[in-house]
């Protein structure tokens, strides 16, 4: 092998190490558990694709995958709305913008086991903030996360408010992007605030929208610590996202069982993201 | 110089990695879990057999949440680590690691050190810790459903303690109304309805005081029948129909809810644990001397069931000091272990005899209640795949609580559930 090719390949060798150990060998690693009967007090079998067959007449596998992309379609599209207006508002010049900017990261920066007990206590029924609120106004207590569409949107209110500082300053570093010049001349040809947003900003943020769609569709696909504090997955399981519904089968030890939700959870984001990817390819 | 110390350094790293991933075969090595008075009260207990045998032990430190603690000791099970040599398991986990064939039989342990089984519950000893004649495992405290209730308010409305579910209803919405009037926030009954252990708990309870249950006499797997569906109605009516128990109970309620809401004087009736009586007598407790234990009532033509809970010790079958493992099994069971176990965390023994000591009978005014409710002990079904089945009839209870679905539904649901559950994993 002469010199020249030799270089390149051991430049890039501690990378390919690094993508082996821990992202090939851990997806090929539950694969191929997936594969297997393992559950914690019987002998381990292969069964091939016996779990997957299993899970196509799982209604709790159906209902959590559902539920999973129901959640990460609402909550994303909320965090791009909040995220946007957000951003704007952090755009705007103004003297407070620095300590605005900081305020405005503050749920992010909150460990998010300790954002979702935050929000468990604002739920609460018996002495949740919400409804001593509510009580101080005269309106009898609300049980928030009682039935299922309540504890939906509960969850999905305490993950836009936790993500949307994320969002917003991706979308901010893409807005400061936009030349000033290109918006003032926008400006004086007569376009209003709408059409400069919408045919300027828009346009030209465009990769960094995707960018922040993509990490926040995938984030809200795995979601976990939220439901697990907040719901623990129900009323009767219909909140379960697909990570909690794997997680279940690690603590009832059938592992092979948990690791073929696991494949699937993998597979639906990685569809999202050659969507998000695709999507961000034309006319770009 | 240079030279020599490089050596010297390593050497030393590579002993630390050699030796640091070794389990300490030199030691005994015991799990315990729980909330930190309990390691405390191990650690101490150890302490003392230690001084007394010159036997080093290692205590491993488990989590508190039961079913991360069942892991931390499946996964050396499975791998046949030596350690841990001895470890504590909850009630429903001493069916399962028989049936994986971790445990070491202790028929011999008990001849060799003296051990009289006769100092135990029987009902326990046969529903948990025999299968096939031989004995694995030994209770070294129990847990039963209790009935804890306000005496002030009985007395003061003239009603007396309930011994049917009927009575307790009739009281709790009489009193609820009454009480209501300065407390809005006031109760009759509160009880564990959250998604989640608990819950299978308080049903079985339900069920079996309903002439229900879980298991039929031939030892297979039934909840849909009629008793359970009675019982399961009843479970929502409490809170729907006779609104005596809090909208929240199906998604909050868990020990510890129950038991706060209680001692806030909140409620009338709490179906808790033992637990719970040392806190609601504590310095800081509103409720201090107004509390009283019964048993759980039963349906007017049923017999009173306390679910069954507690921990058992047992000795793995792949430990290597299993003559160490037996004397500290010994000394965790006996007279003095158990009497400190009481006096001091306030939990109730495993064995039978301390239940006449009147040392412990002085500071648990309650023990014959107690006595009388692990004599009515209801047993969790003891299948290796108990975990998977709790889980399914945790979902379908729970879609009952919330009104998602009927009792009959739901439970014939769990039932085909139950069912495929096993089929899967006996074929």
């Amino acid at each position: 092998m002469s010199r020249k090719i030799k270089e390149p390949v051991l430049f890039i060798l501690p990378l390919i190490f690094f993508i082996v150990v821990f992202l090939l060998f851990p997806v090929l690693g539950t694969f191929w558990n997936s594969l297997w009967q393992d559950v914690s007090f019987i002998a381990r079998r292969f069964i091939a694709f016996s779990n997957y067959v299993r899970l196509l007449t799982d209604g709790r596998f159906w209902q959590a995958t559902l539920f999973t992309v129901m959640f990460a379609l609402v909550s994303v599209f909320f965090e791009m709305v909040f995220g946007m207006i957000t951003a704007l508002v952090l755009n705007a010049h103004s003297r407070l913008r620095g300590a605005l900017r900081g305020i405005a990261l503050i749920p992010w920066a909150i460990p998010s086991v300790i954002g979702a007990r935050i929000w468990q206590l604002i739920y609460r029924y018996d002495y949740g903030i919400a409804n001593i609120l509510l009580g101080k106004a005269g309106v009898g207590p609300v049980n928030w996360l009682g039935s299922p569409v309540g504890a939906f949107t509960s969850l999905v209110v305490a993950d836009v408010w936790r993500t949307t500082p994320f969002v917003a300053i991706i979308l901010l570093a893409g807005l400061q992007t936009v030349p000033d010049d290109m918006l003032q001349q926008a400006q004086i040809d007569g376009a209003n605030l709408f059409q400069r947003f919408f045919k300027i900003m828009i346009p030209l943020i465009r990769p960094i929208l995707i960018v922040a769609i993509l990490f926040r569709t995938i984030d809200a696909i795995r979601v976990f610590d939220l439901i697990y504090v907040i719901t623990g997955g129900g009323p009767g399981g219909a909140t379960t996202s697909l990570s909690m519904y794997g997680y279940k089968f690690f603590l009832t030890g059938d592992f092979g069982y948990g690791s073929a939700i696991s494949v699937i959870l993998f597979i639906i984001a990685f569809l999202f993201a050659l969507l998000f990817v695709r999507i961000g390819r034309l006319r770009a | 110089m240079l030279a020599n110390q490089k050596v010297y350094i390593s050497l030393v790293i590579s002993a630390f990695l050699i030796f640091g991933c070794k389990p300490d075969t030199a030691r005994l090595t015991f799990a315990v879990g729980g909330a930190s008075n309990e390691i405390e009260f191990w650690e101490k207990i150890i302490g003392e057999f230690t001084d007394s045998t010159g036997i080093a032990v290692i205590v491993l430190r488990q989590p508190t949440d039961t079913d991360q603690r069942r892991q931390g000791l499946v996964i050396p099970l499975r791998s046949r680590q030596r350690d841990p040599d001895i470890f504590l398991m909850d009630v429903v986990w001493v069916g399962q690691f028989v049936v994986a064939d971790w445990l070491e039989p202790l028929d011999s342990v008990i001849m060799a050190n003296d051990i009289d089984i006769g100092n135990f519950f029987e009902p326990i000893i046969d529903q948990v810790d025999t299968y096939h004649d031989k004995l694995y495992a030994l209770p070294v405290y129990n847990d039963c459903g209790l009935l804890y209730y306000r005496r002030d308010l009985l007395e003061k409305y003239g009603f007396r303690s309930p011994t049917t579910w009927q009575e307790l209803i009739e009281s709790a919405v009489s009193i609820q109304e009454r009480e209501r009037i300065k407390n809005p926030y006031f109760y009759g009954f509160v009880w564990q309805g959250a998604q989640y252990e608990g819950l299978i708990c308080n049903f079985l309870e339900f069920a079996v005081s309903n002439n229900g249950g879980i298991i039929d006499s031939g030892g297979s797997m039934i909840v849909h029948t009629p008793q359970n569906i009675e019982a399961t109605k009843l479970m929502h009516d409490i809170i729907y129909k006779y609104s005596i128990s809090p909208p929240n109970t199906y998604t909050e309620m868990k020990e510890e809810e129950t038991r706060l809401t209680f001692e806030k004087g909140n409620a009338l009736y709490e179906r808790n644990w033992p637990y719970a009586w040392g806190l609601h007598n504590g310095e800081e407790s509103p409720v201090r001397g107004k509390v009283a234990v019964t048993v759980l009532p039963r349906a007017n033509n049923g017999q009173h069931a306390s679910t069954l809970g507690g921990w058992h010790i047992g000795i793995s079958r792949f430990s290597d000091r299993r003559t160490e493992a037996s004397m500290l099994l010994k000394f965790v069971l006996s007279y003095e272990t158990q009497k400190n176990l009481a006096l001091m965390l306030g939990w109730n023994p495993g064995r039978s005899d301390l239940y006449e000591d009147e040392d412990i009978n002085a500071s648990v005014p309650h023990l014959n209640i107690l006595k009388k409710s692990f004599e009515n002990a209801a047993a969790r079904p003891t299948t290796p795949f108990y975990t998977q089945i709790s889980d399914v009839l945790q979902k379908h209870l729970s879609a009952v609580l919330s009104g998602e679905s009927s009792p009959d539904e739901a439970l014939l649901k769990a039932q085909h559930e139950i069912k495929e559950t096993l089929k899967r994993y006996h074929e």
